[in-house]
């Protein structure tokens, strides 16, 4: 059944393009007939029985029934238990304001911080950088924030940043960076020791030993999106052998 | 829209990395991001690449009726437009602080600098003159748009041809470009405006600031001086005090940059020229990088269109024919015509009727209502100088509705009494 | 909003006149950028020969309270001229952009938020909506939009010996009779969105209609390659 899409994996794809789920000619009267389901990711739609691409990029696949549509984009759009790298611009009463690219401010309360009580109020400045995550994200809804874990733990999450540098690269690089095996992450590995906080939002902070290794780092993951694999690889090595 | 705002993380570390002579792309202390200059199709348009800012000017020119107190004078008019393209914080049709500032600042380097020859824009001495006029557009914001703009208007001013006119008594005569070749704007030196950004209370010092130093930064200064290291025009914004040699250090640093952009302005005014001797194409379309994968081109495509004849044909065919006949027009009163319905909903005939008349109106309707099964029934009645709009509910029970809306009129009915 | 049936089936018309001469009716070379700009969400430069258009989109952003709409996205179309302020013509071709963009993109999915769309003229050599339409389009695919379909735009004109022609320079577009400008959608080719001047029959606007269409396909496979060549270095 789903050969069809099975089919145009690792295809690009534009807006409008369908994809139609006619049952089969023939049902077979010794097996039980099993109902299939595709999950739809971000780019696809289900409009009544045909699925439509509303996104250009290409489409993916995960086993044994997940597709989507992966993009370049550049504005972020907030989804629920996705992690991100926001910029706290005011405190209002309990809550924080927290830009994080997306359409609207998100909301922090105060107590969404691991070990913050009513009189232990988290140290928390406008400016700040937090890594946090969604618990509440749909286009109806002001996204609100947290910076613990349903198990109240900050597992890793809350306030950073010191002397490190935030920049933007697009989101499809940041799934790219977050994916299990990533090939650029192994990549970096190799050039010299830093720490890395990738943001679901497109958004990087970095740091090195040194502000220059911290921006050499900072410019290769910036041009990530426009080169191949092998580009990158030759490149990543010129920097090793100290070309930079 | 709002800018992201800037967090304390990036200002610590751009201030850091000033410190240690470090800028964010790599470059050093008084280096120019690497600036491209290309031409439009017609004169007088030029785009400018500074790094990844990126502004276009387009100069154009009228006839107009020159100012009283300088009737012999052509006039020079300049308008930076601030497109929100360039960045979310830019607004349409508003001016803001920065569009105001960088208009005065263009103004002061190219017009009070006097670097145009205006007196020959004259045509007629206090009838006609030249009106140029310079628009600049930002494109996208990131950093230094006054470099950027000032380039873009001198250049485009150099690349300029205005109409020939001729003059026979009081006729004045424009000739297109076939007729006579257009005459280039007489130019006497080209200001360039330079920028200096100050941090740590003018401790240290950038050129051409990206737009995150610009975030950051103490204060400017802008020094416009052309190659004969005349400055045209300096001002310094932000409110630092600056020392004497901090504004000597910046001027001789500002005569090596503009040299060497005069050197590269003429150097693309020239490569355009023998472009366009050439009869080859130039304009926009032939500056899209082939090279880059975002980028492509096509040749001309012919459209298949044996079929199209046919479908249109077809369509055309199997459309339904309009009436021939026109409905006869209804002369409802002396002069005035109507083609058509009535309108269902005009009781306009009844106005002066009487009470119980439209009482049986009503009741008549409401024979009807009951053959329909019951529907909405909006009723206007304009005997009154409050319009009574009765709506029967729509419910199931036959019965219940003829009740039910019975019993509204009748109060409805009653109202209309009681007002009169 | 007109909607045209297609029906590529019609073998009896082979007798009518042919009325357009094949060597009118083709598109200029035209070519686009794709992500040219750094600030905006999404950016492209349409050129058809000499006409070029610029287009930036930004959002799903911020709205403004008095803009907001409850249930979808709010979308603001500016078109920015050459030279001086924009005037009544501007405005005109916003509203026809617009009206094409609401039609394509599923606004409903970003409800209380706002997307900005600036075009900014960079050459009148001809078909400006068209051209216009064209590069919003590759800049609204570019910023990630959800989209029911695409769409582009085609000019016609009809010049005085009642020949179509497409995509035409200024100066056809000076001589021509009438002129049609139609916004096709892709998946249906269905007419989304249509400007005219000039007076011309039934007939020949069913004709520009078909020839548009005809162009149409061309067009989005245009799109279609340069986006795939866009995603080229994707693994």
């Amino acid at each position: 059944m789903f050969s069809s899409l099975k089919r145009r994996v690792d295809e690009v794809l534009l807006p409008g393009d369908e994809f139609s789920f006619e049952a089969d000619d023939t049902i077979s009267l010794t097996e039980p007939a099993k109902p299939e389901k595709a999950v739809c990711g971000p780019g696809l739609r289900r409009s009544g029985d045909r699925l439509v691409v509303c996104k250009s990029g290409v489409l993916r696949h995960k086993a044994p029934n997940v597709f989507w549509i992966d993009s370049q984009q550049r504005r972020y759009v907030p989804a629920k238990g996705e992690s991100v790298i926001g910029i706290v611009t005011a405190k209002s009463g309990d809550v924080f304001k927290v830009d994080v690219g997306g359409s609207e401010q998100a909301s922090l309360s105060y107590l969404a911080f691991e070990g913050a009580t009513k009189r232990n109020r988290p140290n928390v400045q406008v400016g700040d950088l937090l890594f946090a995550q969604f618990i509440i994200a749909n286009k109806d809804m002001e996204p609100e924030l947290a910076c613990i874990d349903s198990s109240g733990r900050a597992n890793g999450m809350g306030v950073f940043g010191a002397g490190g540098l935030l920049f933007r690269v697009s989101l499809g690089l940041v799934r790219r960076l977050l994916a299990p095996q990533s090939e650029v992450r192994s990549d970096l590995e190799t050039l010299f020791p830093c720490e890395l906080v990738v943001g679901m939002n497109g958004r990087l902070w970095v740091k090195s030993s040194s502000i220059q290794q911290t921006l050499i780092i900072a410019n290769l993951l910036q041009s990530c999106d426009t080169m191949t694999a092998q580009q990158r690889k030759q490149l990543f090595r010129k920097v090793q052998q100290g070309a930079l | 829209m709002k800018d992201t705002p800037l967090s304390n993380c990036e200002r610590d570390f751009l201030l850091k990395a000033i410190e240690e002579k470090k800028r964010l792309d790599g470059r050093q202390t008084y280096d120019y991001r690497r600036i491209k200059i290309t031409f439009g199709t017609d004169y007088g348009c030029c785009f400018v690449d500074l790094g990844k800012t990126r502004v276009m000017a387009q100069v154009s020119c009228e006839l107009v009726a020159p100012k009283e107190n300088r009737p012999n004078e052509g006039i020079m008019f300049f308008n930076i437009e601030l497109s929100p393209m360039a960045s979310p914080a830019f607004e349409q049709g508003r001016q803001s602080e920065l569009s105001v500032k960088l208009n005065r600042q263009l103004e002061r380097c190219l017009r009070n600098s006097k670097c145009i020859d205006t007196e020959s824009l004259c045509v007629v001495s206090g009838k006609t003159v030249w009106q140029i006029r310079v628009d600049v557009h930002m494109l996208n914001n990131d950093g230094n748009l006054m470099d950027a703009s000032s380039i873009a208007a001198i250049t485009a001013l150099c690349h300029f041809r205005r109409p020939d006119v001729g003059i026979q008594g009081e006729e004045v005569t424009v000739y297109s470009p076939e007729e006579r070749d257009p005459i280039p704007l007489s130019i006497y030196h080209m200001p360039i405006s330079v920028s200096f950004s100050f941090f740590q209370q003018g401790t240290y010092l950038l050129v051409d600031p990206c737009e995150r130093e610009e975030r950051v930064m103490d204060g400017l200064l802008m020094i416009a001086m052309n190659k004969h290291r005349e400055i045209c025009s300096i001002q310094s914004s932000g409110g630092i005090m600056l020392l004497k040699e901090q504004v000597m250090r910046c001027s001789k640093i500002a005569s090596v940059k503009v040299s060497e952009i005069t050197e590269l302005i003429s150097e693309a005014l020239q490569n355009d020229k023998a472009a366009r001797k050439a009869g080859g194409r130039c304009g926009f379309a032939e500056s899209m990088p082939q090279e880059r994968i975002t980028a492509l081109k096509t040749d001309e495509t012919p459209v298949e269109t044996t079929d199209a004849t046919e479908r249109a044909n077809d369509i055309v065919q199997r459309a339904e024919a309009p009436p021939q006949t026109v409905p006869s027009p209804v002369v409802p009163v002396p002069g005035v015509g109507q083609v058509g319905q009535q309108n269902t909903w005009g009781l306009e005939e009844e106005e002066e009727e009487d009470e119980e008349q439209e009482e049986t109106r009503m009741e008549e309707d409401q024979d009807e209502d009951e053959e329909s099964g019951g529907g909405d029934v909006v009723e206007i009645s304009d005997s009154e100088e409050e319009e009574v709009v009765v709506l029967h509910p729509e419910t199931t029970g036959k019965a219940k509705n003829t009740g039910s809306s019975s019993h509204q009129q009748a109060a409805a009915a009653s109202q209309k009494r009681q007002k009169k | 909003m007109t909607s045209s049936a297609c029906d590529t089936a019609s073998p009896r018309c082979s007798s009518m006149m042919e009325v357009c001469e094949a060597s009118s009716v083709s598109l200029r070379e035209f070519g686009c950028e794709q992500s040219l700009l750094s600030r905006p969400d999404g950016s492209s430069s349409f050129v058809q020969g000499d006409t070029s258009v610029m287009a930036g989109v930004y959002g799903p952003a911020e709205v403004k309270v008095s803009k907001e709409i409850y249930d979808r996205a709010t979308l603001e179309v500016l078109v920015q001229p050459k030279v001086g302020l924009p005037s009544v013509r501007e405005r005109s071709q916003e509203q026809c952009v617009r009206e094409t963009c609401e039609a394509s993109l599923l606004l409903s999915l970003h409800p209380r938020s706002a997307l900005t769309l600036v075009l900014q003229v960079l050459h009148d050599d001809g078909s400006l909506l068209s051209c216009c339409l064209n590069a919003a389009c590759m800049a609204l695919m570019d910023a990630g939009l959800p989209m029911s379909c695409l769409f582009c735009g085609v000019t016609c004109a009809i010049n005085t010996e009642g020949e179509i022609i497409t995509d035409p320079t200024a100066a056809q577009e000076k001589e021509s009779r009438a002129l049609m400008t139609f916004a096709i959608d892709s998946t249906e080719r269905r007419v989304m969105m249509s400007s005219t001047k000039g007076s011309f029959s039934v007939h020949e606007l069913q004709q520009c209609i078909a020839v548009s269409q005809e162009a149409s396909e061309k067009i989005f496979q245009f799109y279609r390659d340069s986006v795939k060549r866009r995603y080229s270095k994707t693994p």
